[in-house]
């Protein structure tokens, strides 16, 4: 596990049981009203597999959203300083700061950051940290009716996140782009 | 050994608490804190999920689940979570509208209350002076104010109060009630087997249904067997999927049935102590072989047999599902009775993952003035032609062909409450039709719908995050009361149905039966709740649930079915007197010939209802419909996705673009609904794809009368 530059008390990430996603979109809604995400772009997002010949077809879901990775390259390219990552894992940006260059979108190796065409600077999923900091869970946990994603505390060993990663084998997407993501798919 | 309850489940080890067993609203692993969220329930369909709406500054941000309400199972659906975007819809209706120009033309006259009130009374008082008050139509779909409106038709002395379930879901009940005295409910969280045919739970959202079955399947490893025309999720999510030939279910349902008397797999102490008709009933399924059900359904005779005994052996946590909507075929009634049949023969009833009676909860009930009953008969002839259906509820496509007709008399008034007929009945032209010979129409909604905008008077509604509603009880194996309580303010002039059912009331000189606030409604509503200082309660917490459910409560010696005989009813009487077949007569649906294929309807968590699909962070995930075709007769037919396609039936055409996709079978095609709109106040889908209503053929269950919207051959050919 990328936990290794983890060095505060609590370290935010995200198992995702990807075989109970049903494709149901209540998580990408939630996030952008949650975020006031503009029509046309996303914080998250639901990629779909379909494979075989009729009638042996078979169909995937795979949630996907910024993997807040402990080294996360789109920071490092980030010439202001707008990207940036707080103690507890989360990335973010600084609104304030970004000047839109999207170095950053082309850095990301998991393609989750966006051009706002309202703003002019760049977004991503935040973990809700507004909401994460009031002690809530974020928007596209909390609504999805089969509890795909479990968010949590990484170093709270009796949280359920850190519990199913102690029992279920995961993968993590890409792992060779060595930016450490945390987003971690049960299998 | 003890199962897993719903309480393990969901409750201790994972992020939500049991419902009522905290005295926290949204606790979170991170350090639980008190949301000053406002409870209250959503109406974009009819699961009626508890909302949490969060407030800044008199403006709703965000909807969120409220996890007291074990039905709703702490989520919000996408089309929950977009219904901020109705109330802030810059196009919604915001004022009472008069039409001037012709019928559809667009031309309205923004007018005030009293005058939209005034206006509609003296036609609707016209039209009772010429035709008696018999001469109106009231049609309302599922909402909690849908009351207000029916009383309204009624104490105007209205026998057509006409409500949706003969749209829906009306043979399924009646089939359930006929054989068992009440509808139950299926623990899809505790059952080990379930087989679902057509009914799309991972699409077609029905809480706690869905929630349970990926428990169910997903976390306790249930299995799932699914038959379906469509390779829908749910088929995705199957241990088996079957696409069954269309219409032909209940020759799988009787094959199984088949088998398992044949090989005494059947709860015999069961059909003994607690049914009537089981010895007919043996005699009766000997022809429907699994090898004859395999001409039929297509599906292979030892994949019959072999569900059919391993459903038996997985009872009582075995379960065919009902499933929801059923208007599908003219012999729907029956198809559902043979599940109904199945159910009962391996003994699930009222058992832990079997087929449980409902729970309900207790609430106090608002007296209002009771007015005479109608002088006239229904115009639909339903205690006539469907003694058996719910007379109460009317059956909409035999009331049309009446209307039309002008038999038994003329109806030339139609007030509407948040129904879009020309979408939600099957053959818009024909509904266009009936808009047409009335004489006035008015229209109560949230948004210009189609309907509305063919009307005369269009009553804008407030949204339901800006009312207050009446108490709801949802019945079932984890029961609820919801309230609805108002958010915010309305934004534009809009009323709660109730304060337009009194403005006409006390216009139409019925003002003695509408003397009352809904806050005297709901506190009498609140006084008899289960729960100290109920009001109180729900202004806080939104809703009242008894967490634990009971199995077993009916099977006992003295337990008595709400059925003539007092038993489950396998053999019926009662159809037989009503001149129908008492035990489920199988014949082959007629198949799609010379080139065409049968139009197959369905739904997707995004888009239900017909008013769903103008919502932008929908809309987003469903710009515009297509026709699925599957590639073998799309390549007969030169075909290719993103073709633009040229749609017909008997009844009507449409042009929509095509998807190619093997996720149909070759004889079907399908399209969502709720595209093809006419009002261009609907403007992300006036005009864009096409309504399913055009080409729908008018067809209806010959026992409920229950809408068969499956029963339409199309021609498709390249535009
Ligand atoms: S809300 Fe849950 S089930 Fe629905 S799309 Fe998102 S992750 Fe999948
Ligand atoms: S997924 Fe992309 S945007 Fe998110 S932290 Fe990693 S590199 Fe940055
Ligand atoms: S299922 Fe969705 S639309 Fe229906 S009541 Fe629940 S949240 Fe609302």
């Amino acid at each position: 596990m990328a936990t290794k530059s983890v060095k505060t008390a609590q370290r935010y990430a995200m198992v995702i049981d990807a075989k109970k996603c049903i494709n149901c979109k209540a998580c990408v809604v939630a996030c952008k009203a949650e975020n006031q995400v503009p029509l046309g772009v996303f914080r998250n997002w639901i990629d779909e597999e379909t494979s075989g010949e009729y009638p042996h077809l078979r169909m995937s879901f795979d949630p996907e959203q910024c993997h807040h990775c402990a080294d996360p390259s789109c920071v490092r390219v980030c010439p202001t300083g707008a990207s940036w990552q707080r103690e507890d894992g989360i990335v973010l940006v600084n609104e304030d700061d970004c000047i839109g260059c999207k170095y950053c979108i082309i850095a990301c190796p998991y393609d989750a950051r966006y051009h706002n065409p309202e703003t002019h600077t760049v977004g991503k999923c935040t973990f809700c940290s507004h909401r994460v900091d009031r002690g809530e869970l974020p928007a596209c946990v909390e609504t999805c009716p089969s509890k795909v994603r479990v968010f949590g505390d990484l170093n709270d060993p009796k949280s359920q996140l850190h519990q199913l990663l102690a029992t279920r084998r995961y993968e993590v997407k890409n792992p060779q782009t060595g930016n450490g993501p945390q987003l971690y798919y049960l299998l | 050994m003890e199962r897993r309850t719903f309480m393990e489940i969901i409750g201790a080890g994972s992020l939500i608490l049991p419902p009522l067993a905290c005295g926290l609203r949204r606790p979170v692993a991170a350090g639980p804190t008190f949301l000053d969220g406002i409870a209250t329930t959503c109406e974009l369909c009819p699961n009626k999920c508890s909302v949490l709406a969060v407030v800044k500054d008199g403006h709703i941000t965000k909807l969120n689940p409220n996890p007291d309400n074990p039905k709703s199972r702490g989520m919000l659906c996408a089309r929950g979570n977009a219904a901020v975007q109705q109330v802030y819809d810059p196009d919604r209706l915001k004022q009472p509208l008069i039409r001037v120009g012709a019928r559809g033309e667009g031309k309205w006259r923004p007018a005030s209350w009293d005058e939209a009130f005034d206006y509609t009374a003296k036609k609707l008082s016209d039209i009772k002076a010429k035709h008696g008050p018999e001469g109106t139509l009231w049609s309302s779909t599922e909402g909690f104010q849908e009351i207000f409106f029916k009383n309204l038709g009624q104490a105007f002395g209205s026998p057509n109060v006409m409500r949706h379930p003969s749209l829906c879901l009306a043979s399924v009940n009646l089939a359930y009630s006929m054989t068992y005295g009440t509808v139950p409910s299926f623990d899809l969280l505790n059952a080990d087997y379930v087989i679902m045919a057509g009914a799309n739970r991972f699409e077609s959202i029905i809480t706690p249904d869905t929630m349970d079955l990926i428990g169910g399947t997903m976390e306790r490893k249930a299995k799932l067997i699914y038959l379906d025309p469509r390779f829908t999720v749910t088929a995705s999510k199957a241990d088996e999927w079957y696409p069954i030939k269309p219409g032909t279910d209940m020759a799988f349902i009787l094959a199984m049935m088949n088998v398992i008397i044949a090989e005494n797999r059947y709860d015999k102490a069961f059909l003994e102590s607690e049914t009537v008709g089981f010895e007919q009933l043996v005699e009766h399924v000997k022809p429907y072989t699994p090898e004859w059900a395999e001409g039929e359904t297509e599906i292979p005779a030892q994949d019959i047999a072999r569900i059919a005994r391993a459903f038996a052996d997985a009872a009582p946590r075995a379960v065919f599902y009902a499933g929801r909507r059923s208007s599908w075929y003219q012999n729907d009634f029956q198809m559902r009775r043979a599940q109904a049949l199945l159910n009962a023969i391996v003994g699930n009833w009222d058992r832990q993952g079997g087929m449980v009676p409902n729970q309900k909860i207790a609430k106090g009930e608002f007296l209002v003035l009771p007015w005479d009953d109608p002088k006239a008969a229904r115009v639909d002839e339903v205690e006539k032609a469907f003694p058996l259906a719910s007379a109460k509820d009317g059956v909409y496509l035999p009331l049309r062909e009446n209307l039309l007709k002008g038999q038994p008399y003329p109806v030339k008034g139609w007030m509407i409450y948040k129904q879009d007929p020309l979408h939600a009945l099957p053959d818009q032209g024909k509904t266009m039709k009936m808009l047409d010979q009335m004489e006035f129409v008015g229209v109560i909604d949230i948004a210009m719908s189609d309907t509305a905008w063919y009307a005369d008077v269009v009553f804008p509604e407030s949204h339901y995050l800006e009312r207050t509603d009446p108490i709801e009880v949802m019945p079932g194996i984890w029961p609820a009361a919801v309230y609805r309580q108002q958010v915010v303010k309305p934004i534009h002039d809009t009323k709660p149905c109730l304060e337009i059912a009194q403005g006409l009331a006390k216009r139409l000189g019925l003002s003695d039966y509408f003397d009352y606030t809904i806050e005297q409604w709901v506190e009498a509503e609140a006084k008899e709740l289960p729960i100290q200082n109920g009001l109180e309660h729900m202004k806080q917490r939104g809703v009242v649930a008894v967490s634990q459910p009971k199995y077993g409560t009916t099977r006992n010696p003295v337990h008595r079915f709400l059925t003539k005989s007092g038993k489950i009813e396998l053999f019926s009487d009662r159809l037989k007197e009503a001149g129908h077949d008492p035990l489920p007569v199988y014949t082959p649906p007629v198949q799609p010939s010379g080139g065409r294929f049968r139009l197959v309807l369905g739904r997707k968590a995004t888009i239900t209802h017909a008013t769903l699909t103008n919502l932008p962070w929908l809309h987003e995930h469903n710009p515009e419909n297509d026709l699925w075709i599957h590639p073998e007769p799309a390549a007969k037919l030169n075909i290719q996705s993103g073709d633009l396609l040229e749609v017909s039936s008997s009844v009507g055409q449409v042009r929509i673009k095509a998807r190619v996709t093997q996720e149909i079978r070759p004889d079907c095609v399908f399209m969502l609904h709720g595209f093809g709109k006419k009002s261009p106040w609907l403007k992300r889908v006036h005009n864009v794809g096409a309504a399913d209503s055009v080409l729908l053929e008018t067809a209806w269950d010959k026992v409920s009368g229950n809408a068969a919207m499956h029963e339409t051959f199309v021609k498709v050919v390249k535009a």
